[in-house]
């Protein structure tokens, strides 16, 4: 905190601000038969904050930014300084030496490629209309995930060459992170490095090379044995054009290693990928075309490690019912709640639920898969409708417990008419659609088949009433149906039982409000919103809520 | 260039690997199919004798990795043999019998139930065998010391107070006829009564065991009557073995200056029990003059003491069957 104040004493500089700021309030009432039967809960509760995250950026010279966000946060029903927290939430430095190597040193975000360091999105919140964007915003916000990169502490740095001969660029990323920690009479801590060479060969082709590293430092605890994961991701892309339609050929593969050093017990497995795909755009939208090969013992801490963290627990009612059951993750927790996501890297293969994502659980580097993707995006039907659509075709490499393979497909759709437009109105008027469909499907003996399916609709209304304020309308109604394996792991990944799991769940959410639109990043929302969770297999007891929301939003 | 760009096009590809024909984790057939018995159980050798050395053992094949279990018991003894593993077949490899016991006492010349069972499932398979004759535990790998059936050597000494019993008798033996039962009160003292067994006197010679005391087990059989204790709660009757070293060879065991090894349980059971105990887990008591060193074939005599709290009352522990063995406990 004093170094720029320090180094503004000795150097001209430039110090300027920017921030976040929101003022969320809920409360929260329990609906339907539970609350008539559930005496053990309170009848509803809620609470609320404003946050502040004040980014001071220092400039002590020009080459030269040091960034520190402030957060500033007050939860209702504190005063006087009660319930009010100051926590930096940021600290880092970047630069440029010489105007050729870039560098970046404390919190930084980082991504390379799917199989490598890439984070993935949460289950479900694909092609979610944008009424639900708020909650979404929020979630990511508060968990540090700024489209697909990671949130790490470390260092990183990437310069350039100009060659203009035979290969006409080569840019050059490293970094290093720390993952864990120094802990007191525990595990090692956890390294991370990293590094990407890609080389241009003409302004059509680059070959991309990159390697991640994760490991733990032996020396650094009382211990014996250190893991290791490294991945090699080789990239080859070809841009070109056909009968005026531009294209893209990716064409990738890598492996992993996976293990524990001085652990006798621990297997090292050696994985594999590949993956090609082909991107083409046109006036009427852009297709892609993907085959995707991913080995069962392909293992990636940094492609891996998912969002969504089923163990933890819910912020909104974490027990229910007289039998004071804790409340499952479930599609409202997903879209609402901040506290069930996980901001670390995991060394093993964390939980999912086939409920909400049976088909790629992990993204694109989900292990044991095989299979073709297709992809249309910015669909422009009409002037007022447009359409997303995306499926995906997959099987498993190898069969868990039997010979017999899963097949799966994930397909989801996503419409969008602009009423205004059809209808020539002079105030915006939109409606969305979405459906997010996954079936998975094992054949064989009674005992061993699979028949699962899970379904999302999503739909949203939204309708300017006045410059910029839009009455705003939402709903998602999430069914599943059938039976799904769940895999039980040790502490190495290795598969050591199964659990036969029925489901027939419905889920519902909706929500309705207003919304004034400052600008883009700029609004508040007020809602009512009501959620409801039902287990028709009667092993949970049904689940209502109602909320009334309100939250100002604003990023600078 | 073209040559070169079609290599490239190819690189990425170098890394996919063949497709594996094993499956990934446990076998859902063994843990979730249902059970069928491809062939049913069959025994291989039976009216075996098993003094010279035949054996018997068992086929079944299932459709199914599973946890299956053989219990043969004698109709006459009563003896239990009990044979497990896992596997979707049983053959010669994992259920051959040689006629010992797992639990005692030991096999007759007699007739068998033989019952296979499984893990998890309700299905069994009954069957009946002979023994022709039954298992001789005494080989080159063994030194007996007694088994009581040429009656109770008087060389071997001891003491028991007065009003306590140490007597010969005959029915009911965990091996063949006769053992040495060992009861009574004493509410002035922990000692029933001990017996010496000296090693001069052993029915096997004693050179022919093994003098690695990792490797040497001591056994004996016990018959217990789990009787509790009202004092204590706990089981009454204390068995001590102790093991003395004659380290200089003068035919005489010098508390002075050689070594003595305890093993001291609970007789918390009823019935008999073989208890084996390797030598090397023999602990010294507090002060031990000797040199420490186990040497089993210094063995000067073989104490066995039957204790119990003053307080607590009767306290019972029969013998039978002292036997050393080479290399496993004799039941092994």
């Amino acid at each position: 905190m004093l170094f720029p104040v320090l180094a503004q004493s000795q150097v001209k500089s430039k110090l300027w601000y920017d921030g976040n700021s929101r003022v969320i309030f809920n409360r929260d009432a329990l609906e339907g038969t539970l609350k008539d039967i559930d005496t053990v809960s309170t009848r509803s509760n809620g609470g609320g904050s404003t946050v502040l995250d004040l980014g001071f950026h220092f400039t002590p010279v020009d080459d030269i930014e040091i960034f520190s966000e402030i957060r500033l946060k007050n939860d209702f029903g504190g005063m006087w300084g009660n319930k009010s927290v100051v926590e930096l939430r940021r600290l880092s430095a970047k630069g440029i030496v010489n105007n050729k190597i870039a560098f970046s040193i404390g919190d930084i975000y980082l991504k390379q490629t799917k199989f490598t360091l890439y984070n993935y999105e949460q289950e479900l919140s694909q092609y979610e209309p944008s009424v639900f964007k708020f909650y979404r915003d929020y979630v990511n916000y508060e968990n540090y995930y700024q489209s697909n990169y990671w949130r790490l502490q470390g260092v990183q740095t990437n310069f350039s060459y100009n060659m203009y001969n035979f290969i006409e660029q080569l840019d050059f990323d490293a970094f290093t992170a720390r993952i864990r920690g120094l802990e007191w009479l525990g595990k090692p801590e956890l390294l991370m490095l990293g590094g990407s060479a890609v080389v241009r060969l003409s302004n059509n082709i680059n070959l991309g090379y990159h390697y991640v590293n994760t490991f733990e430092v032996l020396s650094s605890s009382n211990g014996s044995i250190a893991y290791y994961n490294p991945v090699l991701n080789t990239q080859l892309s070809y841009s070109g054009l056909l009968k005026n339609i531009p294209y893209k050929i990716l064409l990738e593969g890598g492996l992993s290693k996976r293990g524990w050093e001085g652990d006798s017990l621990a297997p090292e497995i050696k994985g594999y990928f590949t993956n090609a795909t082909l991107k083409a755009k046109s006036k009427k939208g852009e297709i892609n075309l993907g085959f995707r090969y991913v080995d069962t013992d392909f293992r990636s801490i940094g492609a891996q490690t998912r969002r969504i963290e089923y163990n933890n627990t819910t912020t909104t009612y974490p027990y229910y019912s007289n039998n004071y059951y804790q409340r499952k993750v479930s599609l409202l927790d997903m879209i609402s709640d901040p506290n069930i996501y996980n901001q670390n890297l995991s060394t093993s293969l964390m939980n999912y639920n086939p409920m909400y994502s049976s088909v790629s659980p992990y993204g694109d580097a989900t292990p044991n898969r095989v299979g073709v993707t297709l992809e249309i995006d910015n669909l422009n039907l009409t002037n007022f409708l447009s359409a997303k659509i995306q499926s995906q075709y997959f099987s498993e490499v190898i069969g868990q417990g039997t010979i017999q393979k899963r097949n799966f497909n994930k397909s989801a759709l996503h419409s969008s008419l602009s009423l205004d437009k059809l209808l020539s109105l002079n105030k915006t008027f939109i409606l969305e659609g979405s459906i997010n469909l996954e079936t998975v499907n094992r054949s064989g003996s009674d005992f061993e088949k699979i028949n699962f399916s899970s379904v999302l609709y999503s739909g949203s209304i939204s309708f300017e009433l006045i410059k910029n304020l839009k009455l705003i309308a939402g709903a998602k109604v999430f069914y599943t149906d059938g039976n799904e394996f769940i895999t039980e792991r040790d502490n190495y990944d290795q598969i050591i039982d199964y659990s036969n799991i029925n489901y027939l769940n419905k889920e519902t959410i909706f929500i309705a409000g207003l919304q004034h639109q400052f600008t883009d990043d700029i609004y508040f929302t007020m809602q009512y919103n009501q959620f409801n969770v039902l287990d028709k297999t009667n092993v949970y007891d049904e689940f209502s809520l109602s909320r009334i929301i309100f939250m100002f939003n604003m990023n600078l | 260039m073209k040559k070169l760009k079609f290599l490239l096009l190819l690189l990425p590809f170098l890394f996919n690997s063949c497709e594996k024909n094993e499956i990934e984790g446990p076998s859902l057939n063994n843990l979730f199919a249902d059970l069928e018995i491809l062939e049913p159980l069959n025994i291989i050798g039976d009216s075996a004798d098993f003094a010279s050395g035949q054996n018997i053992y068992f086929t079944a094949s299932f459709s199914k990795q599973l946890d299956w279990k053989i219990k043969i018991e004698g109709q006459s003894s009563g003896s239990v043999k009990i044979i497990s593993g896992k596997s979707n077949e049983i053959n010669q490899s994992n259920s051959t019998w040689l006629g010992n016991s797992s639990s005692l006492p030991f096999f007759i010349k007699e007739d068998c139930k033989v019952l296979l069972s499984f893990e998890a499932h309700d299905d069994t398979i009954s069957s009946q065998l002979n023994i022709q004759q039954e298992k001789d535990y005494q080989n080159e790998n063994t030194v007996l010391i007694t088994d009581l059936e040429n009656n109770f050597n008087p060389n071997f000494t001891g003491f028991f107070q007065a009003g306590c019993t140490k007597a010969l008798t005959v029915g009911g033996a965990g091996q063949k006829d006769k053992y040495l039962a060992q009861f009574g009160i004493c509410d002035w003292d922990w000692l029933i009564g001990y017996v010496d067994y000296f090693s001069t006197f052993w029915y096997d010679d004693k050179n022919n065991m093994i003098n690695d005391p990792s490797k040497l087990y001591f056994n004996i059989m016990i018959k217990g009557d789990s009787t509790i204790s009202s004092v204590t709660n706990l089981p009454n009757s204390l068995f001590k073995l102790e093991f003395y070293e004659d380290e200089n060879g003068d035919d005489y065991h010098d508390a002075n200056s050689e070594d003595r090894f305890d093993y001291e349980f609970d007789v918390n059971w009823t019935g008999w029990r073989m208890v084996s105990i390797c030598y090397n887990d023999l602990v010294p008591p507090a002060t031990n003059p000797g040199n420490g060193i186990k040497q089993p074939d210094k063995i000067f005599k073989v104490r066995t003491l039957l204790l119990a709290n003053p307080e607590s009352g009767y306290a019972k522990a029969d013998v039978d069957f002292l036997i050393w063995s080479n290399g496993a406990p004799i039941l092994n």
